[in-house]
């Protein structure tokens, strides 16, 4: 339970000044309620973990933790990458599904085929990155996000599915054990998840590319008028979450030694619900990579007590559906309420 | 309980339409309202003047009952009223005409005329819909529009005038106009002045809201001031001139409006050949001085704006060229044309000007972030320092850095949206509109200011639909109309008459 515990000490807003409830003039939602609504969904997470803890009687033990925690990497690390293109306004992606399979089966194939892993590694993460800067090349030329990387995850699966003949790629037997190793009894996913969520909340905060993402999604009109560069900006975002898939794709495909069609099959509705649990504003603007891992975790653990409480797949859908509905309506209330 | 106020007296000659006497409103720390008395007479234009956050948009709002006084009594016609909500503040007679536009676009005028209006039945024809629309539209000089026509299809001030039709339908006892003329230029603002000075004839109580004193002297009979909340007692228009309202207005004689000129010299800084963009009938041609404040002055759709925008490099296919200190100035995108050392300021600040949201520290850095950062890591010394220079040279209150940009006033976010280029070192700035929505005293500080960089090199071009200001301000002044620039002369070659003539029709242009 040490991580998540560690993410929820989180404080981005460490800058805000200390005011009074009230003290502002209406309309400027104060820093204090601001806050509160950020850090909704972290409530939520405590009132859900104390719920399944109740009611599932396996849910503290180690083994269980450490599922949920490995599950809750790979849904991080897209969902940490997905925020910068949420953050510059450009929503979600729908092709992150389709693009860790892609990468799991590339991994797999190239292992298989007696390649060095660190150039596999390599070339997946380059094949990811073209495949995003094509997309990012496309929403920075005008065209709608979300009809972009609807068609790009399309064409992605029927690409693979033509190469695959939809049969399952393995490992061939290749040396890939340290893919799913434990390093100190954590997954190494969940150490990848970390530095991913660190290196990606420095990069927001504190570089020159994380202020125009943000000012970016703020303002598309206005980053435009002063100077941003739009385009290399908005490519950036592509290629950052890329990055991410890469990563994700490698370790689910070398944790499970094989990858097909359905590998990753429910990514893009648990990353899209990770941000959103999270509290990055959808329109863009606001937000943080840090506020999408705690998401993850949000929903790992919502996915991981429907599990021990034997619900079916299908069941299992119906819940992260309803999770996001009730999370996203809850904020809009909140914001809703602090504007009026 | 408070004690009843006295009933109120008439003058005489007009019956006292609305007296509110002692209202209050606090919002958290900040006391919005203070013991305020207003006071209106029927078949009178009374001017509501104030510097932003002096309260009169409070006052408005507890008018139209948008917001509700903690304490205070209203009285229209002799009558208490309480005029919290909406629909009580509608049924004792009172209606407002925004400065944004409440028109809903996609329908038709006829349509839009009885918006919202209890009386028209759901099933009417649309015949019958289109001959009530005319007997509203003649009244405001509107008779040769056709209601059918959709409202996205005519003119500012043309949708601005469909609204005061709807005024006059609704037979509202009180009216206010908020800033009705802000989006509007000078011809326009003469047609909405006109129905204003109607409507009080028709026995209206007119309250009108501006920042424009012009207006005020042309229209308005008596004037209330507001200042921190409190208002003065309302004084004739006669009784007044324009330093003494501005003195009312901050409490405290304003040297001048405009600031001194000094005789410009030396090469040109920007030198544009040729210019051609969509919109402009002709190509355009002139130079820039170092310090040189050049005025493009002409109505909405006179092609000034647009060789600012073509300049700028936000509007697609541009052809001739522009030279920037003997370099040739990309004139394709905002990006490149910010590295060349051009800052731009559009007339649509909300829309395209700040990121709602963010600090307004982030908003002064956004232009200039790769100048204070190393290796792609911003310093956050470096960027506090440089935006703490602007906010202190721009007189922005330093203790609102780290605040949200919405939540200042309309005058400090124009001196952000301005002041953001002084951390790029722009050779020069183009600026639309740059005073509008902002109050006189942030007006004249904006006015020095740009002054004061013109001194130290800098040079600007606006494009400006306030003859006033372009006049005072300028240096140079280019007249602009139908896409044509019709005249180009040092500021003191020019009269207001002479301007206003060449923007609204120069001598020789087709009818």
């Amino acid at each position: 339970m040490t991580k998540p515990e560690a993410m929820i000490s989180f404080s981005d807003e460490g800058t805000t000044e200390p005011v009074a409830p009230g003290a502002e003039p209406p309309r400027s939602p104060s820093p204090v309620r601001a806050a509160l609504v950020a850090r909704a969904p972290l409530l939520f997470l405590v009132a859900l973990l104390a719920v399944a803890i109740m009611v599932t009687p396996e849910f503290g033990t180690a083994a269980n933790v450490k599922a949920i925690l490995a599950n809750a990497a790979i849904i991080g690390i897209v969902a940490v990458g997905t925020t910068f293109i949420t953050l510059s306004g450009n929503m979600v992606s729908l092709a992150v599904s389709q693009s860790g399979m892609l990468a799991a089966v590339v991994f797999l194939s190239c292992v298989g085929h007696g390649w060095n892993q660190v150039l596999a590694v390599v070339v997946v993460i380059a094949l990811l990155v073209a495949v995003g800067i094509a997309q990012g090349g496309l929403v920075a030329a005008g065209l709608n996000p979300i009809v972009v990387t609807l068609a790009a995850g399309a064409i992605v699966l029927g690409v693979v599915a033509q190469l695959t003949g939809g049969s399952t790629i393995t490992s061939h037997g290749a040396d890939i054990g340290w893919i799913a190793s434990t390093p100190l009894g954590i997954p190494l996913s969940v150490y990848v998840f970390a530095a991913v969520t660190g290196l990606a909340t420095v990069l927001t905060g504190k570089t020159v590319l994380g202020r125009r993402l943000t000012l970016l999604g703020a303002n598309r009109s206005s980053a435009d008028f002063s100077g941003l560069p739009i385009a290399r900006t908005t490519i950036w975002a592509f290629v950052l979450l890329s990055v991410g898939i890469a990563l994700a794709g490698i370790l689910v495909g070398g944790g499970l030694l094989s990858a097909n069609l359905d590998t990753l099959n429910t990514l893009s509705i648990d990353v899209a619900a990770a941000v959103l649990v999270g509290g990055t504003a959808i329109q863009g603007g606001d937000g943080s990579p840090l506020r999408s891992a705690v998401g993850a975790c949000v929903i790992a653990t919502a996915n991981n007590v429907m599990l021990l409480n034997g619900f079916s797949l299908g069941v299992r859908q119906v819940g992260s559906g309803l999770t996001v509905l009730i999370v996203v309506v809850m904020l809009a209330l909140q914001r809703g309420r602090t504007v009026r | 309980m408070p004690v009843e106020p006295p009933t109120p007296k008439a003058d005489g000659q007009h019956p006292l339409r609305l007296q509110m006497s002692g209202m209050s409103k606090r919002y958290g720390a900040v006391q919005a309202l203070d013991a305020v008395d207003f006071e209106l007479r029927a078949g009178e234009v009374m001017a509501l003047l104030g510097e932003n956050g002096a309260g009169k948009s409070t006052l408005v709002k507890v008018l139209t009952g948008l917001v509700d006084a903690d304490d205070g009594h209203v009285r229209v016609d002799g009558e208490v009223v309480h005029l919290f909500p909406t629909s009580r503040s509608q049924a004792a007679g009172v209606a407002a005409v925004q400065q944004e536009i409440s028109c809903i676009p996609s329908m038709s005028i006829a349509e839009n005329l009885v918006l919202g209006d209890q009386a028209a039945g759901a099933f009417t024809s649309p015949r019958r819909l289109a001959a009530d629309a005319r007997a509203l539209l003649e009244p405001v000089g509107l008779q040769h529009l056709d209601p059918r026509r959709l409202v996205e299809e005519i003119s500012v001030a043309e949708s601005q005038l469909v609204e005061i039709a709807r005024v006059l339908a609704r037979k509202a006892k009180i009216v206010i106009f908020d800033e009705p003329t802000a989006a509007l230029s000078d011809a326009d603002i003469t047609r909405v002045l006109a129905m204003v000075r109607e409507l009080a004839r028709r026995g209206c109580g007119v309250i009108y809201v501006t920042h424009r004193l012009r207006e005020v002297f042309e229209i308005a009979d008596r004037v209330t001031v507001m200042r921190n909340g409190s208002s003065l007692p309302p004084i004739a228009v006669e009784d007044l001139d324009v330093d003494r309202v501005i003195t009312l207005l901050l409490g405290r004689r304003l040297e001048s409006m405009f600031p001194s000129r000094e005789p410009l010299s030396g090469e040109p800084v920007l030198v544009v050949d040729r210019l051609q963009a969509a919109g402009l009938a002709e190509p355009v041609s002139f130079e820039l001085r170092p310090g040189e404040i050049l005025g493009l002055s002409g109505q909405i759709g006179s092609g000034a704006n647009v060789v600012l925008r073509a300049l700028a490099g936000t509007v697609p296919g541009v052809q001739g060229s522009a030279t920037l200190r003997g370099r040739p100035l990309p004139l394709r995108g905002r990006h490149a044309s910010t590295r060349a050392g051009v800052g731009y300021c559009s007339d649509d600040r909300k829309k395209d000007g700040f990121f709602a949201g963010r600090s307004t520290r982030e908003n002064l850095s956004a232009p200039w972030l790769s100048g204070v950062a190393r290796g792609g890591w911003v310093s956050r010394r470096r960027e506090r320092e440089r935006a703490n220079a602007i906010a202190g040279s721009f007189a922005i209150d330093q203790s609102r850095l780290r605040s949200p940009v919405q939540t200042l006033s309309g005058g400090n976010q124009q001196k952000v949206v301005l002041g953001k280029w002084l951390g790029t070192d722009p050779a020069i700035l183009l600026v639309e509109e740059p005073t509008r929505g902002v109050d006189v005293g942030a007006r004249a500080e904006i006015n020095h200011k740009l002054r004061e960089l013109c001194a130290e090199g800098l040079s600007i071009v606006l494009a400006s639909s306030d003859t006033n200001e372009v006049l005072g301000f300028c240096d140079t002044i280019a007249t602009f109309y139908r896409g044509r620039m019709t005249d180009v002369r040092s500021h003191e070659h020019w009269t207001e008459e002479e301007m206003v003539r060449e923007v609204m029709h120069p001598v020789g242009a087709p009818s």
